[in-house]
């Protein structure tokens, strides 16, 4: 079996155009959710997301080209042969948007091949690549597919990017759903009322640790432990009981071959809805009872970026592990009932080597990834 | 690789429901998919599939059609069973049905049970749901012409040992004429079961591993693409 490094990383958020200025934000405690200008969003009760300023359409294109075009910016050469996995949920949603109102854009851009085709000639890779759609989970997914073809062998190098934008299709939905909060999200607080949505990118390139170290290649960190479960309760709520997210986190550890006392930090899901914190902590308990492990989601600052959610969050999980340090969680006052674990709008030190890293999503999917870092 | 079973076999065509050995005419060529109703698939009332726009119906009925040839329909304890279906245009006609109620000349009162159906991977949670399955649900677009991205990833899934049982298949509704110039080169849902072959107790209709170059071959013969590969299928004797 192969070990699965991860070598190199990028990401662009609400709070800034690379890692480093999201990560610094991110320590800061500050929140990239405010008043929307994308759209009209006044007949909407929450008014906020978390957007990346600046990006322009060209051409009746997507919004999303733009995005990419900064998260890709700085990314080197790929290694010879290197797979393409990609994951988005909605892909070039603006597109559609303009089509449906009868404003010009690129028809062909809608399916998620659009992008995907588009990904594959900017990184001039021969594989035309794969989109892995698994809702709110979909780069957690996709990271995991990644690590298990370079574990077994059939693939040596993976470029995974993850990708979704803000747009008035999934905000109004979201609206629709109650599941707002128009005070912006509020994780694992009392008083949390729903999420933020947000948009972003993530690009994680993955290569056999073989591989890595042939080219002299040390790596940022390791993808030891993943696994996914649906939990067969409800379509747009978490099964109560938490037994989804508890089965995919034990086969994340079984995978890493480490136990629940091995692990140092949490970054979960955090989406700031009532009922999503309290599944989290339900199943945490379950998995880690009584260890109190620092806890964390980013949403309060970045807002939900849906299919960038889970690759974002590898990527300050492994700075995480790298600078011992779980960044604060942007919104969180007072804790909710009946948490015990750890969670601060302050940063929090990690003492150990490995982070878990979930997303759970509609459809009843939950994914757990177990990163781990470099010893110094 | 090792190879695993192709345990059972349902669909929705242009051509109507189908599924298993008697069904023996197959096709997921373009065209429109007749309207699927509860009465088709479940003989008994069933709270959610009224509720359901057409793409989540056609992919839910052709799971159940599946599971009900392989013998797997009913259940009384939830099962570590995964789901992976490749699709073109995914919920694109949802998307379309939910976005006409986002826009005021629609009303301008987003409906939020189509909304709940307007990700390509709602359906593998009713179908989870529905049939008590626990394993990895995804949906892959693929821009691969031959439909069978789903099936490969679900043999990789079984052969990696994620699962003992994966439902694998294609699912695409056509998106004209309220936006022109997307056409799904297959239109319909499709599922087979697939069961790790030291898990599975018959042969069923062949047994599926992939190359070393990631085709897939059903009983070590290269399979072109999904229509090849059912059709070869139910040509596949029964076994006495």
């Amino acid at each position: 079996m192969n070990e699965v490094l991860i070598t190199a990383t990028a990401s662009i958020t609400g709070l800034g155009p690379d890692l480093d200025t999201t990560w610094r934000r991110l320590l800061a405690g500050e929140t990239a959710v405010r008043p929307i200008r994308r759209f009209d969003a006044g007949r909407y009760p929450a008014r906020n997301a978390s957007w990346i300023e600046g990006l322009e359409s060209r051409g009746n294109r997507s919004l999303l080209y733009p995005l990419l075009e900064r998260l890709l910016d700085g990314i080197g050469p790929l290694p010879p042969g290197c797979r393409l996995v990609t994951a988005t949920t909605k892909g070039c949603i603006d597109t559609f948007e303009r089509v449906r109102k009868g404003l010009p854009g690129v028809v062909d851009d809608i399916p998620v091949s659009g992008p995907l085709t588009w990904l594959a000639s900017r990184l001039g890779l021969s594989d035309p690549g794969v989109n892995i759609s698994s809702a709110c989970a979909s780069s957690t997914m996709a990271v995991a597919r990644a690590a298990a073809m370079i574990e077994s062998g059939s693939a040596d190098a993976v470029f995974v990017v993850c990708m979704d934008l803000v747009s008035e299709f999934v905000f109004s939905g979201f609206s629709s759903l109650q599941a707002l909060d128009p005070a912006g999200c509020r994780p694992f607080d009392r008083y949390r009322n729903g999420l933020s949505l947000g948009e972003g990118g993530a690009a994680l390139l993955m290569t056999s640790a073989e591989s890595a170290r042939g080219e002299g290649i040390r790596g940022i960190g390791s993808v030891v432990g993943w696994g996914a479960a649906n939990d067969a309760t409800h379509v747009t709520a978490p099964a109560r009981d938490g037994c989804g997210l508890i089965q995919a986190v034990r086969r994340a550890m079984a995978k890493a071959s480490i136990g629940p006392d091995d692990i140092s930090a949490i970054n979960a899901h955090g989406t700031g809805t009532v009922y999503n914190d309290s599944m989290e902590v339900t199943a945490f308990e379950a998995v880690f009872g009584s260890r109190r492990i620092p806890l964390n989601s980013l949403k309060g600052a970045i807002g939900h970026t849906l299919g960038a959610a889970g690759g974002i969050e590898v990527a300050v999980g492994l700075r995480s592990l790298a600078d011992r340090t779980l960044p604060p969680t942007a919104g969180f006052g007072e804790p909710m009932e009946r948490c015990g674990f750890p969670v601060s709008s302050l940063p929090q030190p990690i003492g150990g080597r490995y982070l878990l890293s979930t997303n759970s999503g509609f459809g009843g999917i939950n994914v757990a990834l177990i990163l781990k870092g470099n010893p110094e | 690789m090792t190879g695993s079973v192709v345990a059972g076999i349902g669909w929705i065509t242009s051509q109507g429901p189908g599924g298993g050995r008697e069904a023996r005419k197959f096709s997921m060529a373009p065209g429109p998919i007749p309207p699927v109703t509860r009465e088709d698939v479940f003989p008994e009332p069933n709270l959610r599939f009224g509720r359901l726009p057409q793409y989540s119906r056609v992919g839910l009925a052709a799971v159940a059609f599946a599971l009900r040839d392989a013998g797997m329909e009913h259940w009384e304890t939830k099962r570590s069973a995964g789901i992976v279906a490749s699709t073109r245009a995914g919920c694109l006609a949802t998307d379309i049905e939910y976005y006409n109620t986002v826009l005021p000349e629609g009303g301008g009162l987003p409906s939020p049970n189509l909304f709940s159906s307007t990700l390509p991977t709602c359906f593998l949670g009713e179908a989870a749901i529905q049939f008590g399955l626990t394993g990895p649900t995804l949906i892959v677009n693929d821009p691969a012409e031959d439909a069978l991205g789903g099936v490969r990833m679900a043999l990789e899934s079984l052969s990696w040992g994620e699962c003992g049982t994966m439902l694998a298949g294609h699912i695409d509704l056509p998106a004209e004429p309220a936006i022109p110039g997307i056409r799904p080169p297959y239109t319909g849902g499709l599922f087979m079961v697939l069961e790790s072959a030291r898990d599975a107790a018959a042969s069923g209709y062949g047994t599926l591993d992939l190359s070393g170059g990631g085709a897939v071959r059903r009983d070590g013969v290269e399979i072109a693409d999904l229509n090849e590969l059912v059709r070869a299928c139910l040509a596949f004797p029964r076994p006495s």
